[in-house]
């Protein structure tokens, strides 16, 4: 069936394509067109680096005046943070978030490339269970077991761990994971660095264990072969020979999880205690860099609001760090300091002992992470949707909205108001992007890796700066919070998941394409609009879905750039809550529960039905080829 | 007490190398999934000696060359009857233990498969594998393997450089001084020279005559001169049965069978 779909497109292609004398005549016409496109093409993949540098100046600018009256050593250093007083030091926060991001980074990071590691070489991609008895349900049952792909299940479990939006894993932190804590401990304290830790943790556990997965993946096979031919057993093998091998991509995947933890504001705002104060042990009350923006960002003002900008700098300081820190990662071995002369003086019988079992506990170890990974799917998801079932309430879907009750239909609207027009922001400026990344500009030349790094830093600033960077801009120009301004700020976020998901669908489609065209004498722009995109069509549309997801689950970037109100009008000039920040309002004084129990489970679904399509589009996609 | 009955356990030296011949391969058939790829091969291979396996592509030769230190076991679907003994014990037998059989039949690949690591990390890597951590006994094993793999002159003063940034024929014979300090008794080689330069070639040929005095192997070549020159025995193959198996110099000068005739004066297909 597909074949005879792409047939009938090449036709279509072949036939469009065709130059006519008509358009030969109009040479110089079409000549403006071509220079025309092309220039636009550039000004689309010159938005991201205008983007970074405007998010970056603007909050330098907005820091400005908190910096000058409290002086740069004082806010940095100091130790003591009071508004009232007039006291802006943000020294325990720094530390609070480099040590919550540490223990996330050892926690996620070790399960996160363990499970890695058990995803690449040992998990059974078939079972072979088989059943002699003569019970036919249980014959059924093995052979439904058999079917199922593990590791294609895996996968699945991944993606939907990394789609889940940070305000469901704060949720489910506050209701879950702090009493949990609290109970193991004799002051009965679960809010802290623990905690934090442990949730950031699995927040970053998708992004290092797909990462170093890709990584072990592309080790080449002859590494395991020819560390399995001097004797190692399988364990030894991958944990001595595959694993050291992809170390560059798994310590860039550690590094970008690290930004990941470094830069979550809403998934551990309710689960830190809020205290600004260094902290005294694992269970003390502790306030981050991110949280502190989002506490008190919604009433400062004056230098307290200059203050938490700044705030925001230090963080997009610390993150940029971060970023460029990638490019730092060697990628290939160049040797190292180590062997400075033999010793070869030692003329005893050397013994060759059969070992391994060490690798062969990672062996084990990495099983465990993996089974830890769906374990921590499975309780999000069960937790979510007990809670959301046992509330769910008629009132809430069905009742008109009000000023004082949360209901499902403004924040439904608005939801889809907000990704509706971040998408025809986004889109458009995103293909252009990645066509003249990959179609006009030569690869690897000096402006496509200006080009790229910034991208790379743009999808690496934290939803919260992005929130700061909406707040005073665009908000401020379009006189106040509102649908619009929220979807502005989503353009800028989504944008650089538009630009890559695209710019690999238009790698997929295959050069000869383009030849052939050229071949009938069509020129560049004729190519790329009527036989390229349409041949890029799945990628553009997983692209689109990607960002409906990220615009869904996104919240710190929305709580200061849409507003948290219970109605909506309607139009997207004014304020309205979208589901998530919605759900924030709902919980955040603890006054809805049920409302945002059943939010919750609504983002669930949405983000599950999502992560459906790409799989269905990927799935065409394998077949069709 | 303890400790002895921790030595009998960790002993690696299962097989019993006493005897002349090394390899002892009865009626082997070897299946990919539905295809014969070995059909009832029988051939003793001799201590010390380098039996060298010949054939146009697809003959078999390798995967029976694969068959020896159980490398086939990667393979899916890949499935063997028949027998094939090392050192006295069948490594097809269930309670062979696979490290102990690829430490004693060491593997050397068609193309080079340095580790990205350091000279000295590369050659180091199966000592390291069998337990051996203090310093003096790794360097000696290592000297000791550039040495005889005859490398130890280029390489001595960049131990501590990438393995990737040699050259091929450094690379491949980096690869023999790695499979020697895991200190086998046989050696395998699949078209060790395939990929190299005639000066890489010619130098790892002298480097297998020397070895062959305290090893045996095993070399799978495409190239007959290479065969006529190093070997002391040659087998033929083709469509996966052996053909013919004899000294080296009479396999080439009076074959037996018409179709080693055939392919030795290459009036094969």
């Amino acid at each position: 069936m597909a074949d005879i779909k792409n047939m009938a497109d090449i036709n279509n292609m072949n036939v469009a394509a065709a130059p006519t004398l008509k358009s030969r005549r109009r040479g110089s016409k079409s000549k403006m067109k071509e220079v025309t496109a092309k220039i636009i093409f550039i000004v689309c993949a010159l938005f991201s680096i205008v983007a970074v540098l405007g998010i970056t100046g603007y909050i330098l600018y907005g820091s400005v005046p908190a910096l000058r009256e409290v002086g740069v050593f004082n806010f940095l250093f100091g130790t003591l943070w009071s508004p009232e007083y007039g006291k802006y030091g943000i020294l325990p926060m720094i530390v609070n978030s480099v040590i919550v991001t540490f223990g996330a980074a050892v926690i996620g990071g070790t399960v996160g490339v363990f499970t890695a590691v058990f995803l690449s070489y040992w998990c059974p991609e078939k079972f072979h269970l088989e059943y002699k008895g003569k019970n036919k349900a249980a014959a059924r049952v093995a052979a439904l077991i058999n079917k199922i792909n593990l590791r294609a299940v895996f996968d699945q479990v991944i993606k939907l761990l990394a789609g889940i939006p940070s305000i469901i894993y704060g949720l489910f932190g506050l209701e879950v994971l702090v009493p949990f804590l609290a109970n193991m401990n004799s002051a009965g304290i679960g809010q802290g660095i623990l905690a934090c830790s442990i949730l950031l943790s699995v927040m970053i556990i998708p992004t290092v264990a797909s990462l170093s997965k890709n990584a072990i993946e592309a080790v080449p096979q002859s590494y395991y072969e020819g560390a399995l031919a001097l004797g190692n057993t399988k364990a030894q093998a991958v944990f001595r020979a595959v694993v050291p091998a992809a170390r560059s991509g798994i310590v860039s995947s550690l590094i970008l999880g690290i930004g990941r933890a470094m830069g979550e504001a809403m998934a551990v705002i309710w689960i830190s205690g809020n205290r600004t104060l260094f902290p005294t042990g694992l269970f003390s009350y502790i306030r981050t860099l991110t949280t502190n923006i989002v506490m008190e960002m919604g009433y400062a003002t004056d230098i307290h609001r200059s203050a938490l900008i700044a705030t925001g700098l230090v963080l997009l300081i610390f993150i940029l760090i971060i970023t460029l820190s990638l490019n730092l990662v060697p990628k290939d071995f160049k040797g190292k300091r180590g062997v400075k002369k033999l010793t070869s003086s030692c003329n005893s019988d050397v013994k060759y002992l059969r070992k391994g079992k060490v690798s062969e506990g990672l062996k084990i170890f990495a099983a465990i992470c993996a089974a830890l990974v769906a374990i921590c799917l499975a309780a999000v998801v069960i937790y979510i949707v007990i809670n959301g079932i046992a509330n769910f309430s008629f009132d809430f879907f069905f009742s008109k909205q009000q000023i004082d009750t949360p209901t499902f239909a403004p924040a439904f609207f608005a939801t889809l108001e907000l990704i509706a027009i971040s998408l025809v922001i986004a889109l458009p400026i995103g293909i252009g992007a990645a066509i003249y990344l990959h179609e006009y500009a030569k690869p690897d030349s000096r402006p496509v890796k200006i080009i790229r790094t910034f991208i790379d830093t743009l999808s690496g600033i934290p939803s919260i700066v992005f929130g700061l960077f909406g707040n005073i801009v665009f908000a401020r120009l379009l006189g106040g919070s509102s649908v619009l301004a929220g979807a502005l700020t989503m353009t800028l976020v989504v944008l650089p998941t538009v630009i890559r998901s695209t710019e690999e669908s238009l790698h997929a489609v295959p050069m000869t394409l383009r030849e052939a065209s050229y071949g009938l004498g069509a020129n560049k722009v004729r190519t790329i609009f009527k036989v390229v995109l349409p041949s890029a069509f799945p990628g553009i549309a997983t692209a689109s879905i990607l960002s409906i997801g990220r615009i869904l689950g996104e919240s710190a970037a929305l709580v200061f750039t849409m507003g948290t109100t219970l109605t909506f009008t309607g139009n997207p000039a004014e304020r309205g809550s979208s589901f998530t920040v919605l759900l924030y309002y709902c919980a955040n004084e603890g006054l809805y529960m049920g409302q945002a129990y059943m939010l919750a489970l609504i983002l669930l679904i949405f983000s599950l039905l999502l992560n459906l399509a790409v799989y269905a589009i990927q799935k065409r996609v394998k077949k069709s080829h | 007490m303890k400790d002895k009955k921790q030595t009998v356990k960790d002993n690696l030296d299962i097989f019993d190398f006493t005897s002349d011949i090394a390899v002892n391969i009865k009626s082997l058939n070897l299946y990919y999934g539905n295809f014969q790829a070995l059909k009832e091969v029988s051939m003793e291979l001799k201590k010390n000696e380098i039996t060298a396996m010949i054939g146009p592509s697809g003959c078999g030769k390798s995967t029976l060359l694969k068959t020896l230190n159980r490398m086939n076991d990667l393979v899916d679907g890949c499935r063997i009857e028949g027998s094939i003994t090392i050192g006295e014990k069948d490594i097809y037998a269930k309670d062979i233990d696979l490290s102990a059989l690829r430490k004693n039949v060491g593997m050397v690949f068609q193309k080079p498969n340095p580790f990205p690591m350091s000279v000295y990390d590369n050659v180091a890597f199966a000592p390291r594998t069998f337990g051996i951590r203090k310093k003096a006994e790794l360097d000696e094993i290592v000297e000791t393997s550039l040495k005889r793999a005859s490398i130890w002159d280029e390489l001595k003063d960049r131990l501590n450089k990438s393995a990737l940034g040699l050259s091929g024929g450094q690379q491949q014979r980096l690869c023999i001084a790695r499979s020697l300090a895991a200190q086998p008794k046989i050696l395998l080689m699949d078209e060790p020279t395939s990929a190299l330069d005639p000066i890489s070639t010619g130098k790892i040929e002298e480097l297998m005559s020397e070895l062959v005095k305290d090893l045996t192997i095993v070399i799978v070549t495409h190239n007959m001169q290479q065969a006529t020159r190093i070997a002391d025995r040659t087998a033929f193959f083709y469509l996966g049965e052996l053909v013919e198996f004899a000294d080296t110099q009479t396999l080439f000068t009076c074959p037996a069978d018409k179709r080693t005739e055939n392919y030795i004066t290459g009036r094969f297909g």
